[in-house]
């Protein structure tokens, strides 16, 4: 191991001996973690009061043929430098999840409102899940991988009768 | 001598200078800012960007228009005073443009705002702008 990511790995060791985590370090100043979505809350609060003060975002992967979704957290730490990115998953028919706006709060509050809006997952304890740019959308999540939105654009937007836009149906 | 209605001849006293209220979305004020620079200057023809809709005689719409942005677009177009007029700027106001499959994006103006004149060109040339303003006096004009 490169003698850098002795922090790192040091860093991984004390979540290790804490919390039932896979983790491995990506490359210096990078470290993946995963962990099972009911000790989400417990590990992020842990993690915010050691070092992880700054929530850079959260994403949601749609992993349709596992039939999960991938919530992960992007965490840095000022102190030492150091990304840290924590995934969990979820069940793609049941997406609910426990927010962390208890811990993160505005700053977590926007990204999940975002992800509920584009992937439908509900993020439970959040005060403020509205639509944020998609105001009178009625159909599913845009960013849901079995969501055929060049399908519904042409249903929605384009007339086939008309010889303008009878191109976008080739 | 021609014999001209009441509104044109008003309308004649007023137009000496077009006051813009800019609606740009993403990258739409990009393609007017040559016109507010030195080379193009469009401030000698008097034409310059207004602080609300209701000082404004156009309304320049450019970039791509959401369907959550068109509403307030719809808001800003209510406000102006009569004659008003709309330019839409650029293809992706018009047609969507790149974003043509997109799901969010508005793909014809026309269904949301009555619009004047239309300047295609991504982005379109200095002078189509002010081809296209030119022919507003050309309009009003001509009015009988």
């Amino acid at each position: 191991m490169n003698s850098k990511e002795e922090r790192e790995a040091q860093i991984l060791e004390e979540i290790g001996s804490k919390f039932d985590v896979e983790g491995k370090i990506q490359r210096e100043h990078r470290i993946w973690i995963s962990i099972d979505n009911k000790d989400l809350i417990k590990l992020c609060g842990w993690l915010k009061n050691q070092r992880f003060e700054h929530l850079s975002a959260i994403s949601v992967t749609d992993w349709v043929k596992e039939g999960k979704f991938e919530v992960t957290y992007h965490l840095w730490s000022y102190k030492d430098k150091i990304l840290l990115t924590l995934k969990t998953e979820i069940d793609r028919k049941k997406p609910v999840i426990e927010s962390v706006t208890s811990i993160w709060e505005e700053n977590a509050q926007i990204h999940e409102r975002e992800l509920h809006e584009l992937f439908g997952v509900k993020f439970k304890g959040n005060p403020d899940l509205s639509p944020l740019f998609l105001e009178d959308w009625h159909a599913p999540p845009p960013f849901r991988k079995d969501f055929d939105w060049r399908k519904y654009v042409r249903e929605e937007y384009y007339d086939k009768e008309n010889e303008r836009e009878v191109a976008y149906y080739d | 001598m021609v014999k001209r209605s009441k509104k044109a001849k008003t309308m004649r006293k007023l137009i000496k200078a077009i006051w813009i209220f800019n609606w740009f979305n993403s990258c739409g004020f990009c393609e007017l800012v040559p016109l507010v620079g030195s080379r193009w200057d469009m401030e000698r023809f008097g034409m310059i960007i207004v602080g609300t809709p209701r000082q404004a005689d156009v309304l320049f719409i450019a970039g791509y228009q959401t369907l959550k942005s068109i509403k307030r677009a719809k808001k800003v177009y209510e406000q102006m005073a009569e004659p008003r007029v709309v330019i839409a700027l650029g293809s992706c106001t018009m047609t969507g443009g790149m974003y043509w499959d997109s799901y969010n994006t508005i793909k014809r103006l026309d269904n949301y705002l009555p619009v004047t004149i239309y300047i295609p060109g991504c982005p379109p040339r200095p002078e189509a702008v002010f081809e296209a303003c030119d022919k507003i006096f050309k309009h009003v004009k001509e009015l009988e």
